[in-house]
């Protein structure tokens, strides 16, 4: 177990900031990951958000550039 | 996780779509992507977005002669106008990567398919969002959704593709798809 990761510091910002910052931004420039399940996502998503449910993260977190901000909800 | 896995940047949504009040795009992540297969060339995937938005500017103008209102008729024209300048940019990116000079006619004759933005159809948008065709706010609100749907389809046929040339194409389309909802937002001030 990695308990490393519960202590690590992840950022936080609400959704009305978040929406500034993705609006000033390319969309090659951000990740936006919809982490939820695949029914939750068909009703409803963000424009443009890649769906990788948090159980499939470990396995597909390549699939994202690891060095652009990552935004997830 | 990502953290540990080397990404420098995470940033949690507070809230989650609960809180996001921007639009939102519906569906599974396979919506509209039977309009592409994801070996299309560049050339290919120009001709899609063109009859994608094609396909809205003809929805739009057969609203024009379905609604009643002078105000929202003219409003019908100018979402109209927008597909127009988006169609120029893609034609003329189409006619640099053939080589081949073909008129805006030529071009829609011989190479636009039949289908709508967003990969749902007129009456599907219709049906979903049920709007009052009489009532610009609703009309504007009609066409961010269509606009947000196609900008959720270019990005998820990037994120499917290859070719580098045809990932950074669609990223081009979903962020002139970003700017028309800007446009359209504005519209509702």
């Amino acid at each position: 177990m990695r308990w490393l990761q519960f202590f690590r510091k992840v950022n936080s910002m609400d959704a009305l900031a978040a929406r500034a910052f993705m609006d000033g931004l390319d969309g090659a420039e951000y990740n936006l990951v919809d982490v939820r399940q695949p029914g939750e996502y068909q009703k409803g998503h963000l424009p443009g958000a890649m769906l990788i449910p948090m159980g499939d993260l470990e396995e597909r977190h390549a699939d994202l550039d690891p060095t652009l901000p990552t935004f997830i909800y | 996780m990502l953290t540990d896995r080397g990404f420098q940047k995470v940033i949690n949504m507070a809230g989650g779509i609960k809180a996001w009040n921007g639009n939102r795009a519906i569906g599974p992540e396979d919506t509209g992507l039977y309009l592409f297969t994801g070996a299309e060339t560049l050339p290919q995937v120009l001709i899609v977005a063109y009859s994608l938005e094609k396909g809205l500017q003809d929805f739009y103008l057969s609203m024009t002669e379905r609604v009643i209102g002078e105000a929202v008729k003219n409003l019908f024209e100018k979402l109209a106008g927008i597909e127009t300048i988006h169609q120029e940019r893609l034609i003329t990116e189409y006619r640099r990567e053939t080589g081949t000079y073909l008129s805006q006619e030529e071009f829609e004759t011989t190479q636009v398919l039949g289908a709508m933005e967003g990969g749902l159809t007129t009456e599907q948008y219709l049906e979903l969002y049920e709007p009052d065709l009489e009532n610009e706010t609703e009309v504007v609100s009609l066409a961010m959704a269509i606009e947000a749907q196609a900008l959720d389809l270019y990005q998820r046929t990037a994120d499917r593709t290859n070719a580098e040339d045809v990932r950074l194409a669609l990223m081009r389309i979903a962020n002139e798809e970003r700017a028309h909802l800007k446009q359209l937002a504005g519209l509702l001030d």
